[in-house]
């Protein structure tokens, strides 16, 4: 048979809990089949993979659990199209296939003894969620904890249960909050979009760092209200999601000029970002 | 200087096929002449530069990656087996095509290796031979091949006016393929070489160029060039540098196979998100990138140029956008 590794094999791995966020958002916690791997993968927060769906094809997601979570991975994924339907499909104990994992991460080393601030959007929770766990887990190593969590509508905000724990632990202050009209009769948290949410908040910039993630049109504005707020773009770190499919810097789909998105990130300060200054 | 008789390639060929080599070269298939493999010397057909281009004998439009079978309660997947790739031959591809494979080698092996992709570079000898069938879309030489450049060929020929070739084994490869068929080489001074097609051209300074696209990401060339573009794929389909690629399942659920196969940044959903957000939103953006990666990308990645002069996006595009004249346009404007 081959020695050399087919970079596009995946490892399986079987589904073994399905938590449905919203209508179409679901986490899977995927365990590896085989026991070397399983003892084996690790990976840092902000890391992607490629999850196979067999018979259809793979799609890209963050690593949404904590790396200091051994024995498991999570994704959590919105329904969109082909790969992610048919994912959605699956039942506890079926089997997906994950390569990876690829991509550089947060330098969470490099945050040690700062104040920290989370801001994200809708779906874009989960790439935080790694970071914001992987911190948790390390509590004693930073200052304050902000996060700053919107969505559409009180429906569309995933991870409710943990949004609970952190509310609640008070060594993190989140605020949460959804766009205009979004919020049912009895919703605890803001209304209004993240940036404006953010600005109120108003959290110091003093010592801190901030990690965005959502869509293009909220980070276009969450930076401006960063800036004013007194962040330099060297602290603050965000994800870019381009569309991708190799994974590893050989099918050219996910380059914004020569940054390869699949090696070169996804994660990018801000300063790096506005070098770029191109389409993304 | 070793020379080789047109009787003798051909008696080559057909020596080669009887080693159990797959041997490609260009055929008349149908009414054009491809890259196919030849089961006789007699086949090879050395007077028009094939249609598409010899990239695919490294990168084939769509190949397996691996299969799956769904067993028992699990899933079974079964990596494709490499080793029973073929010893392979190229034989008469012009510097265009001959020079392709040595810029990809890059791309597919830096970091993450697609053994695909260099397990059947491994196992291949490329014969290339000097062009002398050029034509108006031509333009090797603006960057930096020529009609006679040896690069990326390992046996290299030159046509004589006598109907032989000289022949230059440029690397061990192609010495190995000369020493095992010494009786079909012989030792002498040669005919005088037929002349090649003069290229109209002008000889592009490349550094500028990339110098102008890194200041020019926004310019009215832009639209003014790329709007007419209708996005069909066909320039990057016949390129032999273009390596983008999709992946994709075929079969059903229980059973079937992943495959890697060829796809193209001028596709309107190339780089479509899920969320409806597309960075290259427009057509015009989209030939941009195309430039882009191959005068500028590739080269602050890789060093090197991602296009062979070769001209066939010239001849194929069905509107008539002529990458040759916009590199002109270009260098005209650079400083
Ligand atoms: C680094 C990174 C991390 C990511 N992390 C996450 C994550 O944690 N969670 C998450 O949910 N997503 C994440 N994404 C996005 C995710 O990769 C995509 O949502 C997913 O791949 C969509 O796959 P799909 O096959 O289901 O969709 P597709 O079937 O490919 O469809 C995608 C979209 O394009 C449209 N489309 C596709 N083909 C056509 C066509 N021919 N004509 C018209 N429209 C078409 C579809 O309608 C749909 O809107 C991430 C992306 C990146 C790059
Ligand atoms: S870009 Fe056009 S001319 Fe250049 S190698 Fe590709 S097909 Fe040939
Ligand atoms: S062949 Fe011409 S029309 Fe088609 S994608 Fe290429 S440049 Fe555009
Ligand atoms: S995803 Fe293939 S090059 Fe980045």
């Amino acid at each position: 048979m081959c020695e050399s590794k087919n970079i596009y094999l995946p490892n399986l791995a079987t589904i073994e809990a399905i938590v449905d966020e919203t209508p179409d958002v679901r986490t899977l916690r995927l365990v590896f089949q085989d026991e070397a791997v399983r003892e084996n993968f690790t990976f840092r927060a902000g890391q992607f993979a490629e999850y196979s769906s067999f018979g259809f094809g793979e799609s890209t997601f963050c690593i949404a659990s904590a790396p200091t979570r051994k024995g498991y991975i999570e994704c959590c994924f919105r329904s969109v199209g082909r790969v992610t339907e048919s994912l959605r499909r699956l039942e506890v104990g079926d089997t997906v296939g994950v390569r990876g994992p690829y991509g550089n991460s947060f330098p969470i080393e490099q945050f040690y003894g700062k104040s920290l601030v989370f801001i994200a959007g809708g779906i874009a929770l989960p790439p935080l969620r790694t970071v914001i766990w992987n911190c948790l887990d390390l509590r004693d190593k930073f200052k304050d904890i902000t996060i700053v969590y919107g969505a559409r509508s009180e429906a569309d905000l995933v991870y409710k249960h943990e949004l609970k724990e952190w509310q609640e632990r008070g060594d993190v202050r989140l605020v949460k909050c959804v766009d205009p009209g979004g919020a049912g009769p009895d919703f605890d948290g803001k209304v209004g979009f993240v940036p404006t949410v953010l600005e109120e908040a108003a959290p110091s910039a003093e010592n801190t760092i901030a990690l965005v993630c959502g869509p293009p049109i909220m980070i276009k504005f969450t930076l401006p209200v960063l800036e004013r707020l007194g962040f330099s773009d060297d602290n603050i770190y965000t994800t870019l999601e381009n569309r991708m499919k190799c994974g590893v810097g050989k099918c050219g789909r996910c380059n914004v000029g020569n940054v390869y998105v699949c090696k070169d990130g996804p994660v990018f300060t801000a300063r790096e970002v506005k070098a770029m200054s191109q389409e993304f | 200087m070793q020379i080789i008789t047109e009787q003798n390639l051909r008696n080559l060929i057909d020596l080669l096929v009887k080693e159990a080599k797959l041997v490609v070269g260009p055929k008349l298939s149908g009414s054009v002449v491809l890259y196919e493999p030849l089961t006789a010397g007699t086949e090879l057909t050395l007077d028009a530069l094939p249609r598409r281009s010899s990239k695919e004998l490294f990168f084939p439009v769509c190949e397996d990656i691996l299969s799956y079978k769904r067993e028992g309660g699990g899933m079974k997947v079964t990596d494709v087996d490499r080793s029973k790739f073929p010893e392979t031959v190229l034989i008469g591809a012009p510097p265009c095509d001959a020079g392709s494979p040595s810029i990809l080698d890059a791309v597919m092996s830096w970091d993450y290796k697609d053994e695909f992709y260099l397990e059947r570079r491994k196992k291949s000898t490329i014969v290339g031979i000097a062009c002398t069938k050029g034509d108006d879309a031509c333009f090797c030489q603006a960057v930096g091949l020529a009609p006679d450049a040896e690069n990326g060929s390992d046996l290299f020929l030159t046509p004589l006016k006598d109907g032989s070739y000289a022949c230059n084994a440029v690397t061990e490869k192609g010495q190995a393929l000369v020493a095992a068929h010494k009786n079909l080489f012989a030792e002498g001074a040669g005919a005088e070489p037929v002349p090649f097609v003069d290229q109209a051209v002008q000889k592009l300074d490349l550094v500028k160029i990339k110098k102008w696209l890194e200041e020019h990401f926004e310019d009215p060339l832009w639209e003014r060039i790329a709007d007419i573009c209708v996005g069909c794929g066909a320039c990057a389909f016949i390129c032999p540098a273009c390596h983008c690629f999709d992946i994709n399942d075929e079969g059903s659920t229980d059973d079937g196979v992943r495959r890697k196969h060829w796809d193209a940044c001028g596709f309107a959903k190339f780089t479509n998100h899920a969320s409806g957000h597309n960075p290259r939103d427009v057509q015009n953006k989209r030939y941009r990138n195309r430039i882009m990666h191959k005068f500028k990308y590739y080269d602050d990645k890789f060093g090197k140029t991602l296009c062979t002069g070769c001209g066939r996006c010239i001849r194929a595009c069905p509107v008539g956008i002529d990458i040759a004249e916009i590199l002109e346009t270009i260098n005209g404007k650079a400083e």
